[in-house]
């Protein structure tokens, strides 16, 4: 891949707790170029959200850099808050303000930081939640939504802010079954329509079929990574070998 | 010879009308005529309840201001120490230190004793009593407040603080827009049981001679020696007070919770 096209570069990324004791993340180096869907597997523990949250600096790195847009946003001086308006997060558990309205949600952040208009907001607003069905919810509280709803509203509004990537941390691990399809869909078409993705999931299924590369981390390293094809029928490492033959029994 | 007996201690203190009520009556009306009535004695329990009031209004006022200031500047500095660096550090590491020492003062020490040292030493050449009394219990709730404000802080979910962050909202947008409404909602009930705990509290400030509800209760109990009418009234106006302003509280309460509902 051209370097032009590189929107996320990681290098040497180190994360550590408690001192040296717990090693999170031991050094990692990955780019994820403009318009790749890149999901990251492995088994509980191995660092993958560890490295997801990075991205966007919710996890403080203990060393290593990562570019974003060319600016090394690890840099102490670079305004953090500024990048992360361009690098939607998508959670686990969702994270919707329980005291606001599903509109009220999407607009904070527009208004507040992008000093849009309330008009211009609720309209941007309206249409992107038009977009996932949930249109005559605007004025719900999150408490009145299913799990999956709660998820389409957290995708949504993580798309209010018009960001150059989406970071999904198991998007689908707190839903029940049957609303898994509904918000892998949203994230379907959100990949469809071209937008850079990183995403940490169990969903092999969906990794196969939406990834365009797939990153398999083991004990804060990555180990391998390939194309979704090659990285599902011919794994290379034994690592992954025995991780996939245990998950896709 | 049926007049009772406290009549003839006083023979000239009540009108002729409650001496000679009825039999049983009388007696009764009578010691609600002097506690209450002779010498315009309800004026001193009207006016130590605009004290009390007063008190509690402009302590209430202090004590929520001190409160959440100082629980801001605990909660930012536990937040934010690791990440900080140079002349910020230091300052909000200072103003963390002597939160510190003026939550464990206040809370260690006995509102009684806080109040006799403000008026006897302190502010021993001041003789306004009601601004003494002001502080004294502003400042003493304010630890409390600011406790009952931090755990509010402490409850709401790191979720909600990096959902905040990852839309780009930096520490102080995170906190007004996101935190601060959830947590004030969550501590109501408690921030509510603390203004009546203060208003009750306030009930000491006869220690330095404010003349507030109950040393109006006890000024006329000593007067005519009868303690049991005006005490039981001061206890009625107290109770009143509370369960108005308890009613207040969880009006208050609802209101905010039918927001998630």
């Amino acid at each position: 891949m051209s370097d032009k096209n590189v929107l996320i570069r990681v290098e040497g990324l180190k994360k550590y707790y408690k001192g040296d004791a717990i090693k999170a993340l031991d050094g990692v180096d990955a780019e994820i170029a403009k318009g790749e869907v890149v999901v990251a597997v492995g088994p509980s523990g191995s660092g993958k959200s560890t490295f997801l949250r990075s991205l966007n600096l919710l996890e403080k790195p203990t060393d290593g850099h990562i570019f974003f847009d060319g600016v090394d946003i690890t840099d102490r001086r670079v305004n953090i808050n500024l990048h992360r308006q361009k690098m939607g997060m998508v959670f686990q558990h969702f994270n919707l303000f329980p005291h606001m309205t599903i509109l009220r949600n999407m607009t904070l952040a527009p208004m507040k930081l992008r000093h849009k208009s309330r008009a211009e907001a609720e309209e941007q607003a309206m249409q992107l939640l038009g977009r996932v069905g949930l249109a005559d919810r605007a004025n719900a509280y999150p408490s009145q939504l299913s799990g999956g709803q709660k998820q389409r509203v957290a995708i949504v509004r993580a798309l209010c802010m018009e960001p150059e990537v989406m970071l999904f941390d198991e998007p689908t691990s707190a839903l029940d079954p049957e609303m898994v399809g509904e918000v892998l869909d949203v994230m379907k078409e959100l990949a469809h329509e071209g937008m850079t993705m990183v995403v940490v999931t169990h969903e092999m299924g969906f990794a196969r079929e939406v990834g365009t590369r797939c990153l398999f981390m083991d004990q804060g390293k990555l180990i391998e990574q390939n194309t979704p094809d090659t990285f599902f029928d011919h794994p290379q490492s034994p690592r992954l070998q025995a991780f996939l033959s245990k998950i896709l029994k | 010879m049926n007049k009772i007996s406290p009549a003839t201690l006083w023979p000239d203190v009540a009108p002729d009308w409650i001496l000679n009520g009825p039999q049983g009556l009388n007696d009764f009306f009578y010691k609600l005529y002097k506690c209450f009535v002779y010498d315009d004695r309800y004026m001193m329990y009207v006016k130590g309840l605009g004290n009390t009031l007063l008190l509690t209004l402009f302590a209430l006022l202090l004590g929520v201001a001190l409160g959440v200031i100082v629980s801001l500047i605990r909660v930012s500095w536990d937040k934010n120490r690791t990440e900080m660096r140079g002349f910020g550090r230091v300052v909000l590491g200072f103003c963390n230190a002597i939160a510190k020492v003026y939550l464990t003062v206040i809370r260690g020490t006995p509102v009684v004793v806080q109040i006799m040292i403000m008026f006897f030493v302190i502010f021993a050449s001041s003789r306004n009593k009601i601004l003494i009394g002001c502080l004294s219990f502003g400042i003493n709730s304010g630890a409390y407040v600011a406790e009952i404000i931090r755990a509010g802080i402490m409850s709401i979910d790191q979720g909600q603080t990096e959902a905040g962050n990852s839309l780009g909202f930096s520490y102080v947008p995170t906190m007004r827009y996101i935190v601060l409404p959830q947590a004030f909602k969550n501590v109501l009930p408690a921030l509510g049981n603390e203004f009546i705990v203060l208003l009750k509290e306030t009930a000491v400030v006869g220690y330095i001679g404010l003349a507030d509800l109950t040393y109006a209760g006890n000024t006329v109990g000593g007067a005519t020696y009868e303690y049991l009418y005006p005490l039981l009234a001061v206890a009625c106006v107290y109770l009143v007070l509370v369960m108005i302003f308890s009613w207040l509280v969880g009006r208050l309460e609802r209101r905010l919770r039918n927001s998630e509902r």
